[in-house]
């Protein structure tokens, strides 16, 4: 490089604050970084493919689960809404209900890890494994609505896999009440405690303007006043029967995007005690019939953002297409955005604050 | 002189890499190191450096752009070392088999000593292999030192 002041720093692929294979290579000025690189394709495994060329129609809500094992249940059950367009048949709302709870449920333990993950990069170790305990209860509760703790494979086509008993209904209800006084006291500690709040104030700044016209979505669009978010915009799931409420803040850094993500939390648990409250009656399994004939596409919002599946099938077992959209894929102009006039010391807790996900990105 | 040998395997450490793997595996290798499951009262130790690390756990089915980390890793890694391949994907491929850009299972490129099943592993299990990896720290170790000895 001609100007010699400017030095590259390499972050990856293997390092102690990323779970994942990612590679970012910035330019740093003295301490502040002026440029970066993103490398992504590190997990890449060719699903978009063997969803057209291994695997039937029915069986790949199970594949695309594997897309991502922290938002599995997002994937399967957007490519299940988008192949149900095609077929035959009507989901019961009790169904409905089950696949809202899990999504719900889903998100609580993904927001409680990424926060984990902040406070571990702000060095609050003490923090991070409170939350990490706290999570548990959600983890049980998931364990025991759907049998496992991380890939469910609990939504399938027609409707849900399990029912949900009256014992599972009363323990939802005793662990959520736990979570909830827990997360009320995280709020405290995350708005007053100095290392989590005024350290991370001005820190990652992303404005309003740059979230609309670089594209962000998710906890990161909304963390700067963008109120941009699937549940309010699609009508496949009854969102606004359940109480869903938008959750915003203005500050557009990463304390911003701690409380809106303690909020979502908040109002996750609010709509998970809702639908126990109000499960309807009736068949969790519906019959679909015939094969994939068309187009179609569908949105969800995942934990970190818009999902979004495209698929087309010519009336055969196998589809002709199968196109996944992913959030993190979506936000990276907007990260790349962040990075520019941060600190190299802040680079950790501003990607922790992200909540990347690549083995989405990659599929 | 300091025995370093005699500490070793009292507190082992534990190198992380995720070779392709859809973060099943590694949220429930976390959860391992969270209060509720406490692997560290076993004296373990997460750590990103592979020159201080005893166990190597991989996660997923080995993609064709981390291969060459993976040997990497595992080639700076002191002897006596110990692999557990984590979850199904790590073990045979799994759901990933025969996909274009996968080469299913880690075993393919290093001699894996431990196999931990599961789509996701659960805790139980991973702890379960990581107890079983330091008895074979320990096997490995004295094998190291008879031969060390037969030197002399």
């Amino acid at each position: 490089m001609s100007n010699k002041k400017i030095i590259n720093i390499p972050l990856g692929a293997q390092h102690i604050s990323l779970l994942e294979p990612v590679k970012f290579r910035f330019s740093c000025e003295n301490e502040t970084i002026i440029g970066v690189e993103s490398d992504v394709g590190f997990v890449h495994r060719g699903i978009e493919k063997a969803c057209v060329t291994k695997f039937k129609y029915d069986a790949i809500p199970y594949v695309v689960a594997r897309v991502c094992g922290l938002c599995a249940i997002t994937h399967s059950l957007c490519y299940t809404t988008a192949v149900e367009n095609l077929l035959d048949g009507e989901v019961s709302r009790k169904a409905k209900y089950l696949r809202m709870l899990m999504v719900e449920l889903d998100r609580i333990h993904s927001h409680m890890l990424c926060l984990s993950h902040t406070c571990e990069n702000a060095g609050f170790e003490a923090m991070f494994m409170q939350i990490m305990g706290d999570r548990e209860y959600v983890m049980s509760l998931q364990e025991k609505i759907t049998g496992n703790r991380v890939q469910f494979d609990y939504v399938t086509i027609g409707g849900v896999n399990r029912d949900i008993s009256s014992e599972i209904i009363k323990d939802i209800k005793t662990n959520l009440a736990i979570v909830k006084e827990k997360v009320n006291s995280y709020i405290d500690e995350f708005s007053s405690n100095w290392s989590l709040s005024l350290k991370f104030q001005g820190i990652g700044l992303l404005s309003l303007e740059e979230a609309y016209s670089y594209n962000a979505i998710g906890p990161l669009a909304r963390a700067t006043g963008l109120a941009t978010d699937v549940r309010s915009e699609t009508e496949y799931l009854p969102y606004k029967e359940i109480g869903y409420e938008m959750q915003t803040a203005h500050s557009g850094d990463i304390h911003g995007r701690n409380m809106v993500r303690l909020a979502e939390i908040l109002n996750s648990i609010q709509m998970c005690e809702n639908i126990v409250d109000g499960l309807p009656d009736g068949e969790i399994l519906s019959k679909f019939k015939g094969k994939p004939n068309g187009e179609s596409l569908v949105r969800l919002e995942a934990p970190r953002g818009e999902l979004m599946y495209y698929i087309k099938g010519d009336g055969n077992a196998m589809l002709n297409r199968v196109r996944i959209k992913t959030p993190t894929f979506a936000c990276i102009p907007a990260f790349m955005e962040v990075f520019k006039g941060a600190n190299y010391g802040d680079a950790p807790a501003i990607l922790a604050s992200f909540d990347p996900c690549l083995s989405c990105t990659a599929k | 002189m300091f025995e370093f040998k005699k500490f070793r395997k009292k507190s082992p450490w534990i190198l992380h890499y995720n070779a392709g793997s859809c973060n099943g595996c590694d949220i429930e290798i976390l959860a391992c190191l969270s209060p509720k499951y406490d692997l560290e009262r076993f004296g373990v130790i997460n750590t990103g450096n592979p020159k201080q690390s005893d166990i190597f756990l991989v996660t997923g089915p080995v993609t064709y752009r981390s291969r060459s980390r993976l040997l990497e890793l595992y080639n700076q890694m002191p002897n006596p070392k110990v692999v557990v391949a984590v979850g199904s994907c790590a073990c045979t491929g799994g759901v990933f088999r025969g996909m274009y850009n996968v080469e299913d299972g880690v075993d393919r490129y290093i001699s894996v000593d431990v196999y931990i099943p599961g789509c996701a592993s659960g805790p139980e299990l991973i702890m379960d292999g990581v107890v079983k990896a330091l008895e074979i720290l320990e096997k490995k170790e004295r094998e190291e030192n008879e031969r060390s000895e037969d030197d002399k």
